[in-house]
């Protein structure tokens, strides 16, 4: 019922008959500051920052992302997946020795070859075994029936749960909608949306209280043809009167509740089309992949931030595939080449705007897959599982290392064994030790979240110890 | 509970005799016939403030005008002009209050019971909420079967302040003889707003041959007619009006086809499938109800053809829904279980007691019967002691259900297998068993009175899919859940519950002694007929649903005309209907080819900030929201108009793809130099007749800004604005 009750207190600002001349006249405001802006330069006068959400979506088996490269560590990754044919051979893996593992070497995926190089550079960082979670829970207390989050194992439910970061109670508001509520204030003028997500559908990770995404279609559309209204020619008598109709009768029956909500998002899109114009050009070569796409259009709003007169944004990318129960190890290797690339591609755009520093990357997703496969041989994959890692990219960033929080071995990368300390259950469904909370608030801290507010945007942070993994500078 | 309220004593509130200044009219023994019945709250004699009992001293209570803000407030209203059907009580209405600054606050009905002296006037008592200050005087409404009251005035904090009264508001005193309200039904018009409804509702689109039929048959006899079983020349049952595609079963790969255009199209992409499914959408006229319902359940039961890639392999998957769109739910299920994309989609065809996997186990509950969280009757969620949702099953369930899918494969034992190609897969038959591969141990299944919860070991496995699909069949949640998933399917994203117990019964069959569960006939035929989805113009303000890409473009294709261009093959690479795909697709729904087994949109979407379902908003986004007005301005014009594929004929002679022509709305224009007629037939045609007046000015200056002259672009200008008016979207 708390869902409800988080809906109560902020739905009635939206669903009001006045919300959609609201909303308009908002946008009427922000244009005309906009405008002003841009004639004194307006700008993000050093003081831009962007956080970037790369939503792998079906569940990444991270468990073959990162993995122990010391004999000991090795075995038990081995003993795990050998047999069934899905484990990555040792000497297939590019090697790196975070200092947080006191030298215990450890590899990325064999296909990562560009966030190996971002990696040796110290522009990534990995995080360790982080899910979804409403306490710090061992073993002993999971299987004694202590509190865990709803529906575990689910798709919709823990990806719902990674993007509001909310997992005792299903929530409307995603954090990412929060995060840009909170901080909206040190946006001013804004000319569009602080939130932006490319190409794929709603998804609550964006929708705020009071922000609403941004959605535009991938690269290669141009940015000035996303968003555009097409048959109205300007100064035709009878264009115009029609493109007044349309406007009025986008006005009209806004008492009803889903006549309004098509027209706000009608009229948000048709508000945004015009403030992109046109279309910006990019110094790095992106690769002609869903993700490469999707990451160029967020490098060219970014080249728009000064005449968008934005200095806060958040965006979203999403790349589905990672739902790997079969055939995983060709798919997960496709996958990881076209992440990497495209991850590298656009830090690579960052440094050439000169925003390296200014610009955050995370990786989340619904889970991570069980360590043992499902199935064996050439067809062999996993489940749905839990705990994961996750992989953070910047210039900000404290990269070459691992941040977590003590698994039951001591160390902050767990025990990969089935039915072993870490696990849930039997197949190697790795109990969590840093909560989805801790690491967007890690982030939302850097962002320029206040410490005060940190609890209003995960409310649940206080159950865990710190909210600050220490990823960040 | 009937007797609380003391009837005597308000009497002498209310002079008896009083007549409503509403139209009302005395009701007769047909009043149920009405669909057009709408609730009027009751106000004071003089004045638009409800009249109204204090629930604590159970007396109506003139002096206490004025209720303290908070969650705890209870108001007791009265409400008349509604005929209830047996057991239909207070979760068949809505209540809402809007306050001076326009916030619009849900409000929680706690109880509806007739008063006894006056059993046509009901006390309906509500909750106020709890984000509600002192904010003066609200609007208070109710909505009962898609149909909104009178708004009354109530005083929450202090009296006064708050809107004004609705234009045209009047009192609405106690009256002392029964009555209703509405207008009377007039079947023998053509394109009367209920017919319209229905027809957007039950097919892919209005348009004037089906409209004579229901015309003539009434909507009863002609759901009977779209039911009955088809057969074609040999007798052999059909399931579609054009022949659906039959391509052969193909290698996983084949570079020689890979490497040719066509080829690949037809055998490698769901091409053919899509342009068959829009031919029917357009044309099928005698499989139009089977079509919507089978593509509703596609949207539940859902496969993706990004992974199944053959349509050869995705065709014996449609011809299960197809088959079962009429049949019963257990049956779908278990033809559904066995179907092999079904099995490589969600991985039960891999899925072995040495190696086992979760996935189908999963799906089949949480989306395709019982959902997640445990159901009442009609609906909504039931609560535990501390208000939270109970979860319907835990792993242990999913290990149980998990054993139970083992050991099934696509059918390679070549006597079980009469669809076998050498050298391809075997999507055509269902999955066949090999025994060594299935877990026979015992399983734990789902758990609710009644039910077989345990499979014990050693059974085989047919034996334990039998029992499993009979354990999930019957779980109590099956009713509900389905009901609603094909009520927001057909006809409105937030029905009542009221309104989902009423199928859900037909559903479990609880008037016929549950002889037979899951009867879908019965359950579709309940959801249109049901009177919140009748009526010939709905006005509560959270009725309807946003019409997804494919209802929206058939809709409208449907209304103006639509031919498919057969000699284009030459010319356009053999594009037909198959190009309105494209256009559907733009707008982030490719048909057959759903992004994850979550459907185009989820279902359980909701519009930011509010606690309204509406899943079709998912893929209505900023993103895709302009491309609807391009869409219809490249098919329409005005000025430009045509392009690849489909276009129109009689201005652009574009010769591919799917063509639409205008003559008959641009007849009506040249007829009337006004535009009236024009306009005012598009609403009735289109727009069920529920265009507002401020609506249809600003048509018409649109209209007349064209001079009189120009038939066409005058019927041009009015077709965008309707077809592109959010009004026109949203399916009410």
């Amino acid at each position: 019922m708390t869902d409800r009750r988080e809906f109560l207190k902020t739905s009635c600002a939206a669903l009001t008959m006045t919300a959609l001349a609201t909303q308009m006249r908002h946008f009427g405001l922000i244009n005309a500051l906009a405008q002003n802006e841009n004639v004194d330069g307006g700008g993000d006068g050093g003081n831009y920052k962007a956080l970037v959400c790369v939503f792998l979506s079906g569940g990444n088996d991270s468990n073959n992302t990162v993995v122990p490269n010391y004999d000991a560590g090795y075995a038990q990754y081995s003993a795990a997946r050998t047999a069934q044919g899905l484990a990555i051979p040792r000497a297939n893996l590019l090697p790196i020795s975070p200092p947080a593992m006191n030298g215990d070497a450890y590899g990325l995926h064999p296909s990562m070859t560009d966030l190996h190089t971002l990696w040796n550079q110290g522009k990534l960082a990995v995080v360790t075994n982080v899910g979804t979670l409403m306490q710090p829970l061992t073993r002993a207390q999971y299987q004694s029936g202590a509190s865990r989050p709803m529906q575990l194992f689910s798709h919709s439910d823990q990806v719902d749960q990674f993007k509001t970061a909310i997992s005792n109670y299903r929530s409307a508001i995603g954090w990412g909608g929060r995060l840009s509520d909170r901080t909206a204030a040190q946006n001013p003028g804004a000319a569009i949306p602080m939130i932006s997500q490319i190409s794929t559908g709603a998804n609550v990770f964006t929708v705020g209280n009071t922000s609403t995404p941004l959605i535009v279609a991938p690269a290669p559309t141009p940015l000035n043809q996303v968003l555009a209204l097409n048959g109205f020619i300007a100064g035709n008598a009878e264009d115009t009167a029609r493109r007044s109709a349309m406007n009025n009768i986008r006005a009209a029956n806004l008492d009803y509740s889903m006549t309004q909500a098509a027209s706000v998002i009608t009229q948000q899109a048709i508000n945004v089309s015009t403030q992109l114009s046109t279309d910006p050009v990019l110094t790095a070569t992106f690769p002609n992949t869903t993700l490469g796409n999707q990451l160029r259009q967020v490098a060219k709003l970014m080249k728009f931030r000064t005449q968008l007169n934005m200095s806060r944004q958040v965006f979203y990318v999403q790349l589905g595939g990672f739902d790997t129960h079969s055939s995983q190890l060709n798919q997960h290797a496709t996958l990881w080449t076209q992440v990497s690339q495209a991850l590298k591609a656009f830090y690579d755009e960052t440094v050439a705007q000169g925003i390296a520093e200014d610009v955050t990357t995370f990786t989340m997703s619904d889970f991570n897959r069980t360590l043992n496969p499902a199935g064996a041989g050439s067809g062999a994959g996993s489940d749905h599982a839990w705990g994961g890692h996750h992989f953070v990219m910047g210039g900000s960033v404290l990269g070459g290392n691992f941040y977590g929080k003590p698994t039951s071995n001591g160390s902050i990368f767990p025990t990969l064994v089935n039915a072993g300390p870490d696990d849930a259950e039997t197949r190697g469904r790795i109990i969590p030790t840093v909560s989805v909370e801790q690491y967007a608030a890690t982030l939302a801290r850097w962002f320029g979240l206040s410490p005060a507010d940190i609890p209003l945007v995960f409310p649940n942070i206080n159950a865990f110890g710190g909210s600050d993994l220490g990823f960040m500078m | 509970m009937s007797s609380e309220f003391n009837v005597r004593r308000m009497r002498l509130f209310v002079p008896s005799g009083v007549l409503f200044c509403l139209a009302f009219f005395i009701v007769g023994a047909s009043a149920q016939e009405n669909i057009d019945a709408a609730p009027v709250i009751i106000s004071e004699a003089n004045s638009t403030r409800a009249l109204t009992a204090a629930p604590k001293t159970r007396k109506l209570d003139q002096n206490a005008r004025v209720f303290s803000p908070g969650g705890k407030t209870r108001i007791t209203v009265f409400v008349t002009g509604v005929e209830l059907l047996p057991g239909e009580g207070a979760t068949a209405f809505r209540a809402d209050a809007t306050d001076g600054r326009y916030s619009r606050y849900p409000l929680q009905i706690v109880s509806l019971a007739p008063t006894p002296e006056r059993p046509w006037v009901y006390a309906l008592t509500f909750r106020l909420h709890a984000g509600m200050g002192d904010v003066g005087d609200v609007l208070l409404r109710v909505a009962w079967r898609g149909m909104a009251s009178n708004r009354v005035r109530i005083a929450v904090g202090h009296e006064g302040g708050g809107l004004k009264d609705d234009p045209g508001a009047v009192p609405t005193p106690m009256p002392d003889t029964p009555v209703t309200f509405g207008q009377t039904d007039a079947p023998g018009l053509p394109y009367t707003g209920d017919r319209v409804r229905f027809m957007h509702q039950a097919t892919f689109g209005a348009n004037p041959t089906l409209e004579n039929q229901l015309r003539r048959l009434g909507l009863s006899t002609w759901i009977s007619q779209q039911m009955e079983t088809k057969r074609d020349a040999g007798n052999a049952i059909r399931y579609s009006t054009f022949p659906m595609p039959n391509p052969p079963l193909m290698a996983d790969l084949n570079p020689t086809c890979t490497m040719n255009a066509v080829c690949n199209r037809d055998n490698y992409t769901m091409y053919p499938l899509q342009n068959w499914f829009f031919r029917e959408a357009l044309y099928g006229e005698d499989q139009q109800l089977r079509r919507r319902v089978s593509w509703a359940l596609h949207q539940i039961f859902v496969v993706s053809g990004r992974e199944i890639v053959q349509p050869s392999r995705m065709a014996p998957y449609i011809k299960v829904l197809d088959k079962h769109a009429f049949g019963n739910f257990r049956s779908l299920l278990e033809d559904m279980t066995l179907n092999p994309a079904m099995g490589i989609y969600l991985d039960m065809a891999n899925s072995t007691r040495q190696n086992p996997n979760e996935n189908y186990a999963r799906e089949i509950m949480q989306l395709f019967s019982i959902g997640l969280d445990m159901l009442n009757q009609d609906g909504t969620p039931k609560l535990d002691a501390q208000g939270n949702r109970i979860p319907s099953y835990d792993q242990n369930t999913v290990n149980g259900f998990t054993k139970v899918f083992t050991g099934w494969r696509l059918c390679a034992t070549p006597a079980n297998c009469p669809g076998s190609v050498t050298g391809t897969r075997n999507f055509k038959d269902p999955m066949e068993i090999i025994a060594a591969n299935h877990d026979n141990t015992e399983k734990q299944l789902l758990n609710y009175p009644g039910a077989i919860s345990t499979i014990p070991a050693g059974q085989t496995a047919e034996q334990d899919l039998q029992a499993a699909l009979d354990n999930v069949f019957n779980h109590p949640n099956v009713a509900p859940f389905i009901s609603k998933l094909l009520i927001q399917q057909l006809v409105t994203s937030n029905p009542t519950p009221a309104y989902v117990r009423r199928v859900a019964d037909v559903f479990s069959d609880d008037a016929g002694g549950g002889v037979e569960r899951g009867n879908l006939a019965k359950v579709i035929r309940a959801i249109l007929l049901d009177p919140e989805a009748r009526g010939n113009n709905k006005t509560d303000p959270d009725y309807g649903h946003l019409k997804e890409p494919v209802i929206y473009a058939t809709n409208f294709l449907r209304a103006l005309n639509p031919t498919a261009n057969t000699g284009a093959a030459a010319t356009c690479n053999g594009l037909s209907e198959g190009a309105i795909n494209g256009i559907t697709s733009l707008l982030d729904q490719d048909v057959f080819n759903p992004p994850s087994v979550f459907n185009y949109y989820p279902m359980d979407y909701s519009i930011p900030n509010t606690n309204l379902a509406a899943p079709e908003f998912a893929i209505m986004t900023t993103g895709t929201a302009l491309k609807r007005p391009n869409l219809i301005h490249q098919m329409i014009g005005p000025g430009t108009g045509g392009a690849t594929g489909i276009g129109i004929n009689n201005i652009q002679g574009i010769t591919c793809g799917t063509r639409v022509t205008l003559t008959r709305y641009q007849n009506l224009a040249t007829a009337d130099p006004t535009g009236t007629l024009l306009v005012e037939t598009l609403n009735r045609e289109l727009l069920n007749g529920s265009m507002s007046p401020d609506v249809r000015t600003q048509m018409m200056n649109a209209v007349q800004a064209v001079a009189s002259t120009n038939a066409l672009r005058r019927t041009q200008t009015a077709l965008y604005l309707l077809l592109t008016s959010s009004q026109y979207q949203v399916q009410r």
